[in-house]
């Protein structure tokens, strides 16, 4: 299996317009399952349809292994029935007029495949994704999970060497893909195919991909595992897009309660390697007290005032306050605190995540400054 | 590679450049998708825009004969034909006169129209009318069958002696009509009335559907009454459709050929179309030219209204959830005399026409209603008096080759256009040029604004003579082939493209993903899927063109006559059986038809009336 190797794409659409995506390079090393990660608008959608050669370049180049697919600069275009990949589309696009069959060996008859293989290959995969038994039925026929798996098996039949994924599981219901969320990554597993799929939700990003890439306005902000992506973000509007509820982002500047608890933080670590303008907290990082007594050393800590207790099922987001500034806070364990008591928080500093005046990361300094406790 | 892009930028780029251009060249090149545009925009730019180019010209250049009463070589550019028919002492007879005929007649058809018609749309959508359902088929009749139908049943009944061969009805029983009612503009104002009223009843039934009930609910929870409701509620929202209604009459009534020619010309009163035909006729190609730029120019101009109408209303335009209206009014007391009205309108519009038509072919005589009277000679009998249909109507083969003759040219000429709709949609939707896809988008549109008689014109003037390579084609099956399609590619183009943008273009990108090349995907993917789209495409433009004659009129010669020019050459020399034989023919194929593309699509009349 192949890698791909975007290097420096951009798409413009007309002339002078904004660029959709702007010279963007990544690399989806054989095996991935990599996803493109961002709100819409951001132009992975663009990204993914460049790569199966939907839309042309504007700049940059495309290779997949060591074959150069799509190159702007040098005239060279392979046109998408060429590249050999798989896609499914976000509205699965099934054909209305042929059967699940028809749909399914329908890439198999294109390269004339002889009818007793490709019978042999359309059952295997149908029996996979568990459709055999509609073979014989209509795409109308079947309901939005059924035919999302048509539209899986039709591309899988071919066996592609990439399998790319529009969205593949925004039009289904909550139920329905946590199966398909498991269902991709067996497929994965099994087909051993590199996939690339293109999503806005955070969760699925966070819980099929082994690498994600996280876009905004047509640039490329950070790629890396789920764990660097939620617990190292390179930026603040990585850090923002991820996570539910959403960080919490903190002015050490700010003459208030929180700004004056993260001013003393950075001034106890030693300040920081840049000018740091944003502190994002997570809110599962925020721990709450009753007693000073409690707090660890090193971590950022502050006062608090709790405001509403909203109950999730299993855990709790609370609201908490500090001199009109708003926190909010998760925690798994019932909150044993009443609305409108005063309460101490706390916070790892390596879950204190600070950024520079362009909401660029910084990393806090090696050697933690004086180790002063609050007074009680 | 990388390396290359900068040499590319930095060094003198003739190279890097030629790389540019092979790779927009493989792009958006890359598929018949661009050539077939080409060829379309070449195809289109000829058929629609050059005749209409011709026509424009020919109303400023010296025709043939005509050098002397100019002053300039033929060829020369003058202002003769727009003095002539605009200011000099005959314009009053050319144009103006006509103008405000087609004008009087215009307003007066829209103004009864869409008051019987408005009170229809309601009686048959909101009440509890004796029989609705079958009154909601029976009173769109009129229109589907061709206008003149009507005006044929009229002459029959009230023609006096103006005219000669056989005597009207009442004429016949005793009683002379007065010229005022048997032509000229009473009888067409009420003929195109009746006609248009259908217009009025889908397009003004089609918005009360359409309107949200909550709407009407919550002003009744306020207090208001009833009447208050319809006054200030759905009247105002109403509006717009009316509007509608009213511009497309007026847009239709302009282009309207046959009424005026049947009850206007024994009485010399002309219209805009028939005072184009008389131009025409009498060789006067520059005035004909003038007339047909002036019926052109109220008709975009009317149109555009229409389209800026269409486009303020959008503002207040309600979505409604549960929006339909199947609420109903109880008529109570009045429910008896509404459904007499109903029956009153469908009985002048629908059945006397059509059963004075009927007895007209069956009856020796006018209006001896005796048992002997009665025969069927002129549809099957031989050794009739007429001089050059002795045989009757059924047996003259005459007939025979008019009705293959519409066939073979309404036929070719809806199936190129439903080809070329789909055809257009297609590279509308796909193509990667834009100025392609916009230039075949709005040229395909254009005959829509064009009443039917100035395209007709149009065509004469770019046809009549042999231009380059291109034959005269004036007097062969090839004009009325040419000039049908076009006049049909609005319909067509618009069911092309909406049908591809319903597509969409998911399903033939998961076919090129899979590996088809483009014809692959228009043979198994594109058109099975549009199969249903190009089937509709086709037959109701087949319908609209087999009782058409505003086009023909112009265009067929005795050789290619075609049904409904047939008919009216019979009504010319006053085979008053044979004629109308011949218009009842017509009125069964464009009837029976349009009930059976409804049934075979499923598709409704009132959705292509959309606009």
């Amino acid at each position: 299996m192949p890698t791909i190797a975007l290097r420096e794409i951009s798409k413009r659409y007309g002339k002078g317009g904004a660029r959709a995506v702007a010279d963007l390079s990544l690399e989806v090393a054989d095996g991935d399952f990599m996803c493109l990660l961002g709100p819409s608008g951001c132009g992975k959608t663009t990204t993914l349809r460049m790569i199966a050669g939907l839309e042309n370049l504007t700049g940059g180049e495309i290779a997949v292994g060591d074959r150069l697919v799509d190159a702007a600069e040098q005239g060279v275009f392979v046109p998408p029935e060429k590249r050999e990949m798989g896609l499914v589309f976000q509205s699965y696009a099934l054909w209305p007029h042929l059967t699940i069959e028809g749909n399914t060996d329908f890439g198999l008859r294109l390269r004339k495949v002889p009818k007793a293989e490709r019978e042999a290959r359309v059952t295997k995969v149908m029996t996979t994704l568990g459709i055999e038994q509609y073979r014989h039925r209509y795409p109308s026929q079947l309901s939005g999970g059924q035919q999302q798996r048509v539209a899986l098996a039709r591309m899988l039949a071919v066996n592609p060497e990439v399998l790319l994924l529009d969205e593949p599981l925004s039009n289904l219901d909550a139920r329905l893909r946590l199966e398909m969320r498991t269902e991709l990554k067996r497929i994965h597993r099994e087909f051993g195919t590199t996939i690339v799929f293109v999503t806005h939700d955070q969760w699925e990003a966070m819980t099929l991909a082994t690498r994600i890439a996280v876009m905004n306005t047509g640039t490329l902000q950070q790629v890396g595992t789920p764990e660097d992506i939620y617990d190292r973000p390179a930026n603040r509007f990585v850090a923002e897009f991820v996570g539910n509820p959403p960080i919490n982002i903190v002015d050490p500047g700010g003459d208030d309660g929180l700004g004056r608890a993260a001013k003393a933080f950075l001034a106890r670590r030693g300040g920081a390697a840049r000018a740091v303008t944003s502190i994002g907290l997570r809110p599962e990082a925020i721990h709450l007290t009753r007693d000073t007594a409690t707090l660890p050393a090193g971590d950022l800590c502050g006062e608090v005032t709790l405001s509403a207790v909203l109950p999730t099922g299993g855990s709790w987001i609370l609201e908490l306050v500090s001199e009109g500034q708003k926190l909010h806070a998760t925690t798994h364990a019932a909150p044993v605190w009443q609305d409108g008591e005063p309460l101490h928080f706390h916070v790892a500093a390596e879950a204190v995540h600070l950024f520079d005046g362009e909401d660029a990361r910084v990393e806090l300094a090696e050697t933690p400054g004086a180790e002063a406790r609050i007074a009680g | 590679m990388s390396e290359a892009g900068q040499t590319g930028a930095s060094g003198p780029g003739g190279v890097a450049r030629s790389r540019r251009m092979l790779y927009r060249l493989r792009t958006s090149w890359r598929e018949p998708t661009a050539l077939i545009g080409i060829l379309l925009t070449l195809v289109f730019a000829y058929l629609i825009v050059v005749p209409i180019t011709t026509l424009l010209y020919d109303s400023v250049e010296v025709q043939f004969g005509d050098q002397r009463r100019t002053g300039v070589p033929v060829g020369g550019l003058t202002t003769y034909y727009f003095n002539r028919a605009l200011f000099s002492p005959v314009a009053g007879d050319l144009f103006w006169e006509p103008l405000s005929h087609t004008l009087s007649i215009s307003f007066g058809a829209i103004l009864i129209s869409l008051s019987v018609g408005g009170v229809l749309a309601w009686l048959l959508g909101r009440t509890d009318l004796f029989a609705r359902r079958w009154f909601a088929t029976a009173l769109i009749v009129p229109y589907m069958l061709p206008s003149w139908t009507f005006a044929l049943a009229w002459r029959t009944a009230f023609k006096n002696r103006e005219v000669g061969g056989q005597m009207g009805w009442l004429e016949a029983l005793g009683f002379t009509p007065p010229d005022w009612l048997a032509y000229g503009q009473v009888p067409i104002t009420i003929i195109l009335a009746l006609h248009y009223t259908p217009f009025v009843i889908l397009l003004f039934g089609n918005a009360l559907r359409r309107f949200d009930s909550q709407l009407e609910d919550s002003a009744r929870v306020l207090g208001a009454s009833p009447r208050i409701v319809a006054r200030k509620i759905i009247l105002p929202l109403m509006l717009p459709s009316l509007m509608s209604a009213t511009v497309l009459i007026f847009a239709k009534c302009l282009g309207e050929f046959g009424v005026s020619y049947v009850l206007g010309l024994p009485v010399d009163y002309d219209v805009l179309a028939t005072s184009l035909y008389r131009s025409i006729s009498s060789r006067q190609p520059g005035v004909a030219a003038v007339i047909a730029i002036a019926i052109m120019s109220i008709g975009i101009v009317s149109l555009l209204i229409d389209a800026r109408l269409v486009r303020e209303s959008r503002r207040f335009v309600t979505v409604g959830g549960k929006g339909s209206m199947d609420r109903q009014t109880a008529l109570g007391r009045y429910r008896l005399p509404a459904t007499g009205f109903a029956a009153f309108i469908f009985l002048i519009s629908v059945a006397l026409p059509l059963l004075v038509l009927t007895m007209s072919t069956v009856m020796r005589v006018p209006g001896n209603f005796a048992l002997g009277n009665f025969t069927l000679d002129y549809w099957i009998g031989s050794g009739l008096e007429f001089v050059a249909f002795p045989n009757g109507i059924l047996l003259t083969p005459d007939l025979w080759q008019a009705t293959w003759n519409t066939l073979k040219i309404v036929g070719l000429a809806s199936v190129c256009s439903g080809m070329m709709g789909l055809l257009v949609g297609y590279v509308v939707v796909r193509s990667q040029v834009r100025a392609v896809s916009i230039f075949l988008r709005q040229v395909t549109f254009f005959p829509y604004l064009v009443p039917g008689i100035a395209f007709a014109a149009a065509y004469l003037s770019l046809f009549a003579v042999p231009r380059g390579p291109i034959p005269a084609l004036y007097g062969t099956s090839l004009i009325l082939i040419l000039a049908l399609m076009s006049d049909q590619m609005p319909y067509a183009s618009r069911a092309g493209i909406s049908a591809m943008m319903q597509l969409g273009k998911d399903p033939e990108e998961a076919a090129q993903v899979a590996g088809a090349g483009w014809f692959r995907r228009m043979v198994s993917i594109v058109i099975p899927i549009q199969k249903g789209a190009l089937v509709a495409g086709v037959l109701l433009p087949f319908i609209s063109g087999i009782r058409g004659l505003s086009l023909f009129v112009i265009l067929a010669v005795p050789g290619t006559d075609v049904l409904t020019t047939f008919s009216l050459r019979l009504l010319d020399y006053n085979y008053t059986q044979a004629a109308n034989s011949v218009v009842l023919i017509i009125s069964a194929i464009a009837y029976f038809g349009t009930l059976a593309v409804q049934k075979m699509t499923k598709t409704n009349l009132a959705d292509g009336l959309g606009g």
